[in-house]
């Protein structure tokens, strides 16, 4: 048995290592010093042949030479890994600022998307929601409303008439007539709104067409009184248009309601400083409103003694208008994609 | 209309505020002033008066209360002292005969003779011409000035043309005409009240004068008229000839009926001062049922209950006699929270104790009353389930990938006869032909729809959902429909089926439609690419290729698929209870089946086979491919199925599956279909 000079062989090992770049190599190496016919495994072998006292001296050698190179090797495997690893990654790379991928999509229609925003706010407040023929007679649009016939009153609301032998009936002009027929059907105390199309025989422009669509609303009990109205309405517009609001009511007049007023928003264009959208008012005219007429519960069979409450009505194309800052109404109604795309 | 700012201001001594100022106050608690004007050394202010106001607010007296009312001031009263000849009276010249007593309430008239007809002063025509009106003589501008003053129309005639000497008021005969001052011709008829003489029509009462009697520059002797007429017989005569003026649109809105005599005493003095006339003594006046102030009760609980805000008692008197309301104590003080107020009969607006809340709440300002939650008890909002339902279809056919649009609910002619609709709503005043009647169908705006976005899309998926119209009922029903462009029948179809299962709606299937030869010649759809859609027995839609001589006339220049479907029906059945199907804790097993047939046999019908003799332990069965080509014999088709058996109580053995399997086989065999193994 040759003598074996462990320390030139651990610096040999070292170098074979370090020169080693991937991990077949890293095995080569394992296999010439511990493989089944490695340097190592034959010394073990021969052990035997010697005398007890050199045996175990040369035992210590060898298993500390084995843990050497054991430990060294991990250590490079290690080593190695890494740098595959990251070179990996480095194949992985992509552009994020490539544009994404465009996803097929339909998109509902804004009057659709504000309607149901409207609805949720005032479910929320306990309000239900009730809808009503767009085809009525007199009596409903006008008469129980307390729009008598040959009264000027009349003349606010251009109306589409249809033609028929035998009854007169219209488009209904406003939503109000759905207040007739649900106080008719339903004893208060209540709360509704009524959202839907309504009709007026109208030159159509920026802000007028012949179909639109409303929202009524309507509560009614022993003690609704106006200041319920101003923090509902306020309400309302604080959640629809997500930031605080200031409302101002004005005198007006509209048959079935007394009193009547008009609700003006805090333009939020321009915070009251005047802005073309407020016509420099620094107010924006939002709805029509007001205390419910007896007469319109007496048409409707109700005790005006009994009950009291508000109604209002505001446009909801105008709302729309106002959310997404649409300058023209007719854009509703036209079917042009590249309007409707955009929501 | 526009009112004079320097003829406001002198109704008061005391300085009013300046206009921009006066205009905030005016708009918040009277009416909205919508703009302001310099004109001179004067404003106009462009004032809405609310339409229940004409009565006394169509005038500078009326929104001069207003202001007194706002700001506390006082106004302060006119004198007109008239020099009346005493030789001369009125009654010695002239005689009226009112014959509607009902269509005429009030008719003052006197004569003022040796007038001069000329220019009006300088000061009454600059008033004039800031609210808008031309001057013309100073007769015709002191009537229009006291108009524009006290809200009074007045009219004048040439007494020495008149007939006989008398006025009579009546109505009108069939075929009488008239020729007014302007020259135009009017037909009249019974419907209509005249102003006449003994033989002709002189004016068509309030509403404009004629030419016969008219003033000219050589009128010497003039009779004033004062008069109240009923509202609606003014606004049915110049409904019937078509014919608004200043006067009617005043008397249509109503006019306190003592107006009448304040307004000729003023006129007259003014025209005795201006035109220099001898004003006769006394007047005519017809005047049978003098209108008195009205008395209402009011009660202070109820005005607190409705405002939701307390006023003082005392501020509430104070507004009521600011508005010239006279406010007494009830006889018997029951409750000292109840007032008796007067109404002047000025205000033809109120009548009810609400009304005068409304006095109370716009002069309080609304500003000042609170913002109260209501306290009422907790009852949930009804559920909408139609509104549900939409919005579920709605969202479904979004996640489809189609864009929603709303439509006019009108169609034109064209359409109709494209269409061929039948039963259709016609409108008795159309904004215009093309909206002549009300839409049977979805569709044409929808064709219409993809049109217009053809030269920009490329792709075009879009629906409706809305209200269709038909007679005889004047029903009214919901539908949606949907717009592919191109062929997109398996498309569209797949949309279809995504919406029934979100809907919860089981059981849809799809009938070849076969058209007669006829029906084939006015259907809108291509005849062998449609189908009906059917739930269980039920017709709920239609799905198909739009005939080529219908896209051409809409100038489409591609193919549409379009489903239209009744969404009443779907709104019903989804509302019908879903019942929950156990899931079964034993395997499932598939297989899969590979069957030969003629092109023309229907995927359905095979299915139908399958599911029939495959008895119940089939738990589904799916089409999951259709080849036709070159490898198979000319004229046929090959469909692949999945198979999955189901127990619910058992695990399945390969043994029954398999007989199974057999029975089916052998039940498409007997069909004359080959089944690929």
């Amino acid at each position: 048995m040759s003598r074996i000079n462990f320390l030139k062989l651990k610096s040999q090992v070292k170098k074979e290592i370090e020169k080693a770049d991937n991990l077949k190599i890293l095995d080569e190496i394992f296999r010439k010093y511990l493989g089944e016919k490695g340097k190592i495994t034959f010394l073990i072998r021969s052990l035997k042949k010697l005398s007890k006292v050199k045996r175990r001296k040369m035992g210590l050698q060898i298993n500390e030479f084995k843990a050497f190179l054991k430990k060294s090797l991990e250590k490079k495997a290690e080593e190695i890994k890494e740098k595959l690893e990251k070179e990996m990654v480095e194949k992985d790379w992509i552009d994020v600022t490539i544009p994404g991928r465009k996803i097929q999509v339909g998109h509902l229609h804004p009057l659709t998307q504000v309607k149901q925003e409207i609805e949720e706010i005032f479910q929320s407040m306990g309000f239900s929601i009730v809808e009503g023929p767009e085809i009525e007679n007199e009596w409903y649009n006008f008469d129980a409303l307390n729009i008598p016939v040959d009264h000027p009153a009349r003349d606010f609301w251009n109306t589409l008439w249809l033609k028929d032998k035998k009854a007169k009936f219209l488009l209904r002009t406003h939503t109000s007539p759905v207040q007739i027929h649900y106080l008719e059907k339903n004893q208060p105390p209540l709360r509704i709104i009524v959202p839907g199309r309504v009709f007026r025989h109208e030159a159509t422009d920026a802000s007028h067409e012949i179909n639109f669509y409303q929202l009524e609303g309507l509560m009614v009990g022993e003690n609704v009184s106006v200041a319920n109205f101003k923090a509902i309405v306020q309400e309302f517009f604080k959640q629809f248009f997500k930031k605080p609001v200031k409302i101002r009511m004005r005198p007006s007049y509209f048959p079935f309601t007394e009193p009547s007023f008009e609700v003006d928003l805090f333009c939020l264009n321009c915070l009251g400083k005047g802005c073309p959208a407020c016509q420099k008012t620094g107010w924006i005219e939002m709805m029509g409103a007001g205390m419910v007429h007896p007469n319109v519960f007496l048409n409707a069979g109700l005790k005006p003694k009994e009950w009291q409450g508000f109604a209002f009505g505001i446009g909801i194309e105008r709302l729309a208008m106002m959310k997404y800052k649409i300058n023209d109404i007719r854009l509703f109604y036209n079917g042009d994609l590249r309007f409707l795309e955009q929501f | 209309m526009v009112f004079s700012y320097n003829w406001l201001q002198s109704f008061f001594e005391r300085k009013i505020s300046k206009p921009e100022k006066l205009a905030d106050f005016l708009t918040m608690k009277s009416f909205e002033v919508e703009s302001i004007e310099k004109i001179g050394d004067d404003f106009g202010l462009n004032i809405e008066v609310l339409p229940n106001r004409g009565p006394d607010c169509f005038s500078h007296l009326g929104i001069a209360r207003e202001v007194g009312a706002i700001l506390g001031y006082e106004l302060v009263t006119r004198n007109y002292p008239l020099k009346e000849d005493k030789s001369l009276k009125t009654k010695d010249f002239l005689k009226v005969e009112v014959k509607n007593k009902n269509d005429c309430y009030r008719y003052i008239a006197r004569t003022i003779f040796d007038v001069k007809i000329d220019s009006s002063p300088k000061w009454i025509r600059e008033k004039l011409l800031v609210c808008g009106l031309r001057p013309i003589n100073n007769v015709v501008d002191i009537l229009n000035y006291v108009m524009l003053e006290t809200g009074q129309p007045l009219h004048a005639f040439d007494f020495d043309k008149i007939a006989g000497k008398k006025i009579i008021v009546r109505k009108a005969q069939k075929g009488e005409k008239i020729i007014t001052f302007d020259n135009e011709k009017y037909e009249l008829d019974k419907e209509v009240l005249v102003i006449a003489d003994d033989k002709t029509p002189l004016a068509i009462a309030g509403i404009k004068g004629g030419k016969k009697a008219e003033i000219s520059k050589r009128t010497k002797r003039i009779v004033l008229e004062s008069a109240n007429f009923n509202q609606k017989t003014i606004r049915a005569g110049s409904k019937k000839i078509d014919l608004k003026t200043d006067a009617s649109w005043r008397f249509e809105h109503g006019i306190d009926p003592n107006l009448a005599e304040l307004a000729i005493n003023q006129a007259s003095y003014l025209i005795q001062e201006i035109a220099g006339g001898n004003v006769c003594q006394g007047f005519i006046d017809f005047y049978p049922k003098k209108l008195l102030p009205k008395k209402i009760r009011l009660d202070l609980d109820y005005v607190e209950n409705l405002l939701g805000v307390k006023i003082a008692k005392k501020e509430i008197e104070d507004i009521l006699k600011r508005l010239k309301f006279k406010v007494s104590q009830p006889l018997s003080p029951s409750s000292d929270n109840t007032l008796i107020v007067e109404v002047p009969t000025f205000r033809l607006d109120i009548s009810l104790a609400e009304d005068l809340i409304e006095e109370i709440a716009r002069l309080y300002g609304y500003q000042k009353i609170p913002l109260v939650f209501p306290t009422v008890t907790l009852i949930p909002p009804q559920k909408n389930l139609n509104l549900f339902w939409e919005k579920i279809a709605k969202d479904t056919l979004k996640e489809a990938g189609l864009t929603e649009t709303y439509n006019y609910s009108f169609i034109g002619e064209r359409e109709k006869e494209i269409f061929n609709f039948k039963d259709l709503i016609e409108l008795e005043n159309p904004t215009s032909a093309d909206y002549k009647y009300l839409r049977p169908s979805l569709i044409p705006h929808l064709l219409k729809n993809i049109q217009k976005n053809q030269r920009f899309l490329k792709e075009i998926k879009i629906f409706e959902l809305g209200k269709i119209y038909k007679r005889p009922n004047f029903e009214e029903k919901r539908r949606l429909t949907g717009a592919i462009r191109g062929k997109a029948f398996f498309e569209a179809k797949g949309v279809v089926d995504f919406l029934f299962q979100n809907l919860g709606i089981a059981q849809v299937w799809y009938d070849g439609f076969q058209p007669t030869p006829e029906e084939t010649e006015i259907s809108i759809w291509h005849p062998l690419r449609c189908a009906e859609i059917k739930v269980n027995h039920e017709e709920v839609g239609f799905l198909g290729e739009i005939a080529p001589k219908i896209t051409d006339f809409f100038k489409i220049e591609d193919k549409v698929t379009i489903f239209d479907l009744d969404f009443e029906k779907l709104s019903r059945l989804a509302s019908e209870e879903a019942i929950y199907q156990p899931i079964s804790s034993y395997p499932a097993a598939i297989r899969d089946l590979s069957v030969l047939v003629p092109r023309r046999i229907l995927a359905d019908e095979v299915l139908n086979e399958i599911e029939r003799s495959g008895g119940e332990l089939l738990r589904d069965v799916d089409l999951f491919d259709i080849y036709e080509g070159e490898e198979l014999p000319e004229g046929m088709k090959n469909l692949t199925f999945h198979l999955i058996y189901q127990a619910r109580d058992r695990v399945l053995s390969s043994k029954e599956i398999e007989q199974i399997q057999q029975n089916i086989i052998k039940t498409l065999e007997e069909n004359g279909w080959q089944v690929r193994k």
